[in-house]
């Protein structure tokens, strides 16, 4: 399968505390969501940042992981719900840092019991590109339920 | 104090057949966006990816750390414009991210703003999560 690129563009004018950027996907699904630091660190206020993006990335990116881990064991899922949050946290000296990326997912599956759907869903994050890479300097946690009791329904 | 950030995604079906949904984010900016993987791994026909929404986490946090350092060093930026891009090889993972910045800068010397951009470029916070990113490079030039 040959090499993928995405591409993505930004503008920032000024300064950090009181200039704001906007970026756009070489896709086009998304364009211009503005930014800033006070969005990105206070209320968001409509506003995206560099850890929702990497919420987004992770999350989508483990959804994808977890339905090919299913249906490697033959357990195909009919629906996924993944939630990633990225926390940023100021750490000494002031500087901030991306300290944790939490996954949580509930998955419609028949024929798994919770335990064996865990083991299935920490194997998905060993397997997805973002979890190894982020696991190298902040803590990726997996968390996964069964939609509606323990065999699935 | 700790700043989260939550994205939520919905998957139906395998991995080669099904398809996935970005529903909300925590601020709201965007969501509904789609994701398969032949749109990851192929020809993206407008949906986004993980490595698309990789670039804009990284073009944005290095903008900021840029500016900040620029500033810093009392070089604050007019404009900076940069584009990140994310090379990813399935099967393998990301291999490589490309930092291109243009910018105008009252001031500053051509070798001083690549060694500001690399400054930003090791240490902002994205560069930070994603260090075990095998290349991660930084090109920067002066627009007139």
């Amino acid at each position: 399968m040959p090499r993928v690129q995405r591409n993505a563009e930004v503008t920032w004018e000024g300064n950090v505390a009181r200039g704001s950027g906007a970026i756009s996907a070489a896709t086009g699904a998304f364009q211009g969501l503005p930014y800033s630091l006070a969005t990105r660190i206070e209320r968001p206020n409509g506003h995206t940042s560099p850890e929702e993006l990497l919420a987004a990335a992770h999350a989508a990116c483990f959804a994808m992981s977890l339905a090919s881990e299913l249906s490697s064991a033959g357990l195909p899922p009919e629906h996924l719900e993944v939630r990633a949050t990225v926390t940023l946290d100021e750490v000494e000296g002031g500087s901030h840092r991306i300290v944790s990326s939490e996954l949580l997912a509930r998955a419609r599956v028949t024929g798994v019991d919770e335990a064996g759907l865990q083991r299935l869903a920490e194997a998905a994050s060993a397997g997805c590109t973002l979890s190894a890479l982020i696991e190298a300097s902040a803590r990726v946690s997996v968390t996964a339920t069964l939609e509606g009791g323990t065999d699935g329904d | 104090m700790a700043t989260d950030r939550r994205a939520d995604v919905t998957w139906r079906g395998d991995l080669m057949s099904g398809r996935g949904r970005i529903d909300s984010v925590t601020s709201g900016a965007f969501g509904q966006l789609e994701v398969s993987w032949p749109a990851r791994s192929e020809q993206p026909g407008g949906k986004t990816s993980p490595e698309e929404l990789i670039a804009a986490a990284h073009a944005t946090c290095f903008s900021m750390a840029l500016s900040n350092g620029l500033a810093q060093e009392g070089h604050a930026p007019e404009e900076l414009k940069t584009s990140a891009t994310v090379t990813f090889e399935p099967g393998e993972g990301i291999i490589s991210i490309a930092l291109e910045v243009a910018g105008r800068v009252p001031g500053l010397d051509a070798d001083a703003f690549q060694g500001a951009a690399k400054q930003a470029k090791e240490n902002c916070p994205v560069s930070k999560a994603l260090a075990g990113v095998p290349e991660i490079s930084v090109d920067a030039r002066l627009a007139s």
